[in-house]
């Protein structure tokens, strides 16, 4: 993603045309369902059809019986068995229609999961940054299910409701003018109710929603916080805070509820009047001879058939507002431009490291990197040293290309790094991030990502030299357990010997450990860097440490600050010169002396004092 | 979205246990008085919606039997009537279930959440935080469902179901007999569907929680996963998790379509029924088409009923597992309680009747071990005098911590007596003995507000004035007083604005604004930079000097200082002593001492510590 100035330029029509892009891309992906959708919609006809015909076989029964036909019993019957054949035969089809919905929709959604999890890891990490995690989750989540509810139900919703209406119509009017007239009068106050009352009551929903999560956070910090709240025995005060947004809730809760019996109160009200409308309507008809009873039970029933369904759209047109804004939702992140993809080169990478004149800034702050200038030949082991914000790990997310950079060059053996495909540039790497993060897998799971062929005997020798082959196999399943929330809590300690573990799996040409050893004890320090120095003189090895002890391995020795080299040269040379370096081996030598002193103190005490008493008696 | 993976766990369906639905009742009947008036409510309606088909009835009938006789404005009248009084009731009922379900649904999760506050450390041991959530929440809500809606479709259900079969007898029991035929199987049908869709929904839910933790590991690794290359098989392991969630969620809708319409057939049956045997009933026996016409009618109004009766069934089932955790929740016992007798000096002279000092704090042979582990502590002896620092080292794991919470009585000792001032602890209350504490952990809890809240967490009554004493003593002052906002800053949930380093601080000066008898310090200044330490150590002097301190550290410069330092190892002292007495010893805390000022090795940032490095801290800080 190699952002241009002008790019800025016209951020406004871009971020447009980006929004319009994305939206096209949900699109495209309901679209591609259409066939299913026109089955299923297909189905719905037919089996409207049937539905709704069954007041008509009752409108002949009924006139029989009113009329006291002689061969009553031949129409009746033939009339109740149809009723249970139409209802059935409706049956079969609704049966069609639900399931072709339901592929029609999931196989939708599904597309749109597995587009977006795609997409995320293609992002770069610049996007990442600025992103919140907790909501581009909800994006994945609660905007795929508006989505989805939009596509599995209103959508078929909307669609069914039409349909009624556009066969119980022509029916009516085919039987008479005015009796559709009346059963028809307050169907669109019933649905125009239902679509004012929930726009309106939206805002109270959202405050639902906001008190419940206001009541799950302060659980949760109490839950989270539970030794700090016994430790300053707060137990009433917290007690007190969770009663007045658990009582907050019930209230608010309960408001909707009196809100929502209001609205459904209402609207009952109003659907009875209608078929009260057709009852007592149809029975003045029936009364001037104008129908026949028959016709007064058709309308009557067919009504009863619909208006249910209908009463529901006015709610269901106010929801399918929110799959809008949740497609928005979701086209923004699809439309962010992933990382780019360069060819992959055809010999493997490798070589000496050359950094040129680096300039890198995440912001538009200070820069990260000032130009930078340093190399590091093949096989050699280097130590970054530096204080916080001194450039070190970005410098390694410039290797791996996790960012890229606008001034000056990287060249990984004869390629400069920004032609190189990213994928096989960061399979020549090994990197231990300074946070590792390890995935809800299995032991072995993780130690393999980077190199899943690797056996159980690599694994397990990397693992010797990570130092942690000893915990492992002090889990009750080994290398099978599983880690993370529903499985083992590792200490920091163990989540960085774990990941040096998976970065050595890899024997990778580029092995970089980003202040991985913070976490561990000096001895087991020592045991890891033992094991790293096997791998001297062949592969490179890039440390960044805090602790001086690490660069003990080093060849040579970095030491950078606010973004520049400091000083550069093997531990004699930098010890040679009056610097940075020097003081920082003064200072430990200084701690040293301390110790001995005390030492020496508390050794001589006890003689001296022994002797003293001895000289005194 | 941690809280979704708990909903459904080990959600067996069980049979029904009518003993735990009873003990939840109890929740629903004390709104005795909305409970009662859901009761004529109920009966309102259900009278009601069986006089509908009757008034059809009739009015088809009459004007069947005289056109020119029917009073059609009386029928009118009478109709819109009745809807009133329907309506009427709805609004009545709905406001009645909305009552009991939300604050039955409060009621348990008040009960449960200051249950919570009382059981002990061992409790939460067992139990994450992301499984007690969804008790309270999941839990309670889906219980409260049942307890309202359930119940009073229970009652609204029966008795219009009792109605609309006496009304139908009393008319014309051969009629009737033949609508209520299809109600056993449609029960059957029903109960079987319901359950198999609620399973397959359960199913959906678990996929689709697992589906939102793919999204969460992929955003949150997505470092890991770039450096390693590893987005096809990330990608890969993601499809099979929505390929599972589209089976399902289909699955779920294709029962739903199969039994709609065999419900919807099932009712067919029914009205087809009364139309063939009460058009047969009319060629023989005069009956009238109105009659026909509400025999129809009242086999469709007698389906709704049986629909929800038989969900809630299925759901009762489902919910089995719920109320017995939840039961399990409210009924459960603290491990760590005041006994029955401290209860009652509480009871009846306001204090536990000991005085409100802590002196000399004894440990007598004290053992522990956590349920049915190793035994963590062995035969443990200390005497610490009041005043005194005392330093607890030793390798992790050696039990340190289990005696600091042994002492603080988050636990209590499995054999042998902690004494105060020769009273055995256990003795005391046990929220005496927490107000005289101040505790500092490593891993400090901060609750989202501000960092002035947080410090003020201590001491709920202190001034800001000795909220910003408390912070100059820890040396908190100074990177709060450098942040734009200073105090009032937003520390975010928790902490999560703020460094380790800076975390531990302010929850030092949380300890501190408390001005304890007792301090314990785990660990607390681990993470804080040399040169912070550095200044904190006149203040840490000052807190310590005349409190009787527990301290753990790895610090030596924490740990020369303290009168008393106990060597633990294994959960027993290997060694106890002032610093110059061990050291002359040469023994275990000699080789520790000398092994840990390796260890301390000086970070290089403070050597390097350029304006600009702390700048960067700064920012970091603040964002």
């Amino acid at each position: 993603m190699a952002t241009t100035a002008s790019d800025s330029a016209d951020d406004d029509t871009g971020d447009r045309d980006r929004a319009a892009q994305g939206r096209r891309m949900v699109w495209d992906l309901i679209r591609g369902q259409r066939l299913r959708y026109a089955a299923a919609i297909t189905a719905m006809a037919v089996g409207t059809t049937f539905l709704l015909s069954v007041p008509y076989l009752l409108k002949r029964a009924t006139d029989a019986i009113a009329r006291g036909d002689a061969d009553l019993m031949h129409t009746v019957v033939w009339a109740a068995v149809g009723v249970v054949a139409f209802t059935a035969a409706d049956g079969f089809f609704t049966y069609l229609r639900g399931r072709w919905a339901a592929q029609a929709s999931e196989g939708a959604v599904r597309g749109l999961r597995h587009q977006l999890y795609s997409h995320l890891e293609r992002l770069p990490c610049r996007y990442h940054d600025q992103a919140d995690t907790g909501d581009l989750v909800q994006r994945c989540s609660s905007d795929v299910e508006t989505v989805r509810v939009f596509l599995a139900a209103q959508v078929v919703e909307i669609a069914r409701v039409s349909l009624l209406l556009a066969v119980a119509v022509p029916i009516m009017l085919s039987q008479d003018w005015r009796m559709s007239l009346l059963a028809l009068c307050l169907v669109p106050v019933i649905v125009a109710m239902a679509l004012l009352f929930f726009r309106k009551v939206r805002r109270l929903f959202e405050q639902v929603d906001e008190s419940e999560g206001r009541l799950t956070t302060v659980l949760q910090e109490n839950l989270t916080g539970i030794r700090v709240v016994r430790a300053f025995a707060q137990q009433d005060h917290e007690i007190n805070k969770f009663l007045e947004r658990n009582g907050e809730f019930r209230d608010l809760e309960y408001r909707l509820f009196i809100a929502m019996s209001n609205y459904w109160t209402t609207s009952d009200l109003l659907v009875f009047t209608q078929i009260g409308i057709v009852l007592v309507g149809g029975g003045f008809f029936v009364v001037q001879g104008q129908i026949s009873p028959g016709t007064w039970v058709l309308f009557w029933w067919l009504l009863r058939t619909i208006i249910w369904p209908v009463r529901h759209i006015g709610r269901v047109l106010a929801d399918s507002g929110k799959a809008t804004v949740a497609i928005d939702r979701i086209g923004e992140v699809l439309a962010e431009p992933p990382e780019s993809v360069e060819a992959v080169p055809a010999e493997p990478i490798g070589g000496a490291i050359t950094i040129e004149n680096l300039t890198f800034s995440y912001g538009n702050d200070r820069p990260a990197l000032d130009g930078l200038s340093l190399n590091i030949a093949e096989g050699e082991t280097v130590a970054l040293l530096g204080p916080p914000g001194a450039g070190k790990s970005t410098l390694i997310n410039l290797l791996v290309r996790l960012y890229d950079y606008e001034q000056g060059s990287i060249h990984v053996g004869p390629h400069e790094l920004r032609t190189i495909n990213r994928d096989a540039l960061r399979d020549a790497f090994g990197v231990v991030l300074q946070d590792p993060f390890l995935y809800s897998k299995t032991v072995r799971e993780n130690i393999v990502i980077g190199h899943t062929a690797a056996s159980d005997a690599e694994v397990e020798s990397s693992a010797h030299a990570a130092d942690i082959h000893g915990n492992i196999s002090g889990f009750a399943d080994g290398y099978d357990t599983v880690v993370g929330e529903r499985g083992v809590t590792l200490s920091g300690g163990q989540r960085q010997r774990l990941a040096i573990a998976r970065a050595l799996v890899k024997d990778p040409a580029f092995l970089v450990l980003d202040d991985s050893l913070s976490a561990v004890d000096t001895k087991t320090e020592a045991r890891i860097l033992r094991a790293l120095a096997r791998r001297h003189g062949n592969r490179t090895t890039i440390l960044i440490a805090h602790r001086l002890s690490s660069t003990r391995l080093a060849d040579r020795i970095f030491l950078l600050d606010q973004g520049r080299l400091v000083q550069a040269g093997t531990h004699d040379e930098l010890m040679a010169v009056e610097g940075p370096y020097r003081r920082l081996w003064n200072l430990q030598g200084s701690l040293e002396d301390d110790l001995r002193h005390d030492l020496a103190e508390a050794t001589s005490a006890t003689p001296r004092r022994a002797v003293s008493e001895a000289q005194r008696t | 979205m941690s809280t979704a993976e708990w909903i459904d766990d080990d959600d067996a369906e069980q049979r029904v246990d009518l003993r735990l639905w009873r003990r939840l009742l109890v929740y629903t009947f004390r709104y005795r008085a909305t409970t009662l008036r859901f009761l004529g409510v109920a009966l309102m309606l259900a009278v009601s919606d069986i006089s509908f088909p009757q008034l059809t009835g009739r009015l088809i009938t009459a004007i069947q039997d005289d056109p020119r006789q029917v009073n059609l404005v009386a029928y009118g009248a009478a109709y819109m009537a009745l809807s009133l009084v329907l309506c009427g009731s709805i609004w009545g009922f709905i406001a009645c279930a909305g009552k009991v379900r939300t604050h039955v649904s409060a009621d348990i999760r008040r009960d449960a959440f200051e249950q919570l506050q009382q059981l002990s450390f061992g409790f939460y041991d067992t139990r994450s935080v992301g499984w007690l959530m969804a008790r309270l929440t999941s839990d309670c809500n889906r219980l409260s469902n049942i307890l309202a809606w359930g119940v009073m479709d229970l009652v609204w259900g029966t008795t219009l179901m009792a109605l609309v079969a006496v009304v139908m007898l009393v008319y014309n029991w051969q009629l009737a007999l033949a609508v209520l035929a299809s109600v056993p199987a449609l029960f059957v049908v029903s109960v079987f569907f319901r359950k198999r869709i609620l399973r397959t929904s359960r199913k959906v839910r678990k996929a689709n929680s697992r589906l939102t933790a793919a999204y969460n590991e992929g955003i949150m690794g997505v470092r890991t996963t770039k450096v390693f290359v590893r987005q096809q098989e990330n990608l890969d392991d993601f499809d099979r998790l929505a390929n599972e969630m589209r089976e399902y969620s289909v699955r779920n809708a294709v029962l739903s379509a199969v039994y709609l319409p065999i419900v919807l057939t099932l009712g067919s049956v029914s009205i087809a029924l009364a139309l063939a045997i009460g058009g047969h009933q009319v060629s023989v026996a005069g009956l009238g088409v109105g009659e026909v016409v509400m025999f129809m009618y009242f086999a469709q109004l007698f389906f709704g009923p049986v629909q929800d009766l038989s969900a809630w069934f299925a759901e009762l089932q489902m919910a089995q597992a719920s109320a017995e955790r939840v039961l399990g929740l409210v009924d459960a016992v603290p491990d760590v309680q005041d006994s029955a007798e401290v209860a009652r000096r509480l009871r009846e002279k306001g204090d536990d009747g000991h005085p409100d000092h802590v002196g000399r704090i004894e440990f007598r042979s004290v053992g522990f071990r956590y349920r049915e582990g190793p035994q963590v502590i062995e035969d443990f002896n200390l005497t610490v005098e009041p005043g005194q620092t005392v330093a607890l080292v030793g390798a992790t794991g050696g039990g340190k911590s289990t005696l600091v919470n042994l002492l603080c009585r988050f636990y209590e000792p499995t054999a042998g007596e902690i004494m105060i001032d020769g009273v055995e602890y256990r003795q005391r209350s046990l929220r005496w003995l927490q107000s005289q504490l101040g505790i500092v952990l490593q891993q400090p809890h901060l609750f989202s507000g501000t960092i002035r809240d947080n410090i003020r967490y201590g001491r709920l009554d202190a001034s800001d004035g000795e909220v910003i004493d408390a912070a100059r003593l820890t040396g908190a002052h100074e990177f709060i007083s450098a942040l734009p906002a200073g105090y009032d800053t937003e520390v975010g949930e928790g902490g999560n604005q703020l460094s380790l380093g800076e975390k531990q601080l302010i929850s030092f000066a949380r300890a501190v604004l408390k001005q304890p008898q007792l301090l314990v310090m785990d660990e607390a200044t681990s993470s804080i930079d040399t040169e912070t330490e550095r200044q904190i150590q006149i203040g840490l002097a000052r807190i310590l000097s005349g409190r009787t301190s527990f301290v753990i550290a790895h610090r030596l410069s924490t740990i020369r200082a303290a009168d008393l330092i106990v060597v633990i190892e294994a959960g027993k002292i290997l060694e106890q002593g002032t610093h110059t007495e061990l050291l002359s010893r040469r023994g275990h805390y000699y080789d520790l001492y000398t092994e840990q000022s390796l260890r301390d090795v000086v970070r290089i940032d403070t050597v390097l510590d350029s304006p600009a490095g702390r700048h960067a801290a700064a920012t970091r800080a603040s964002r």
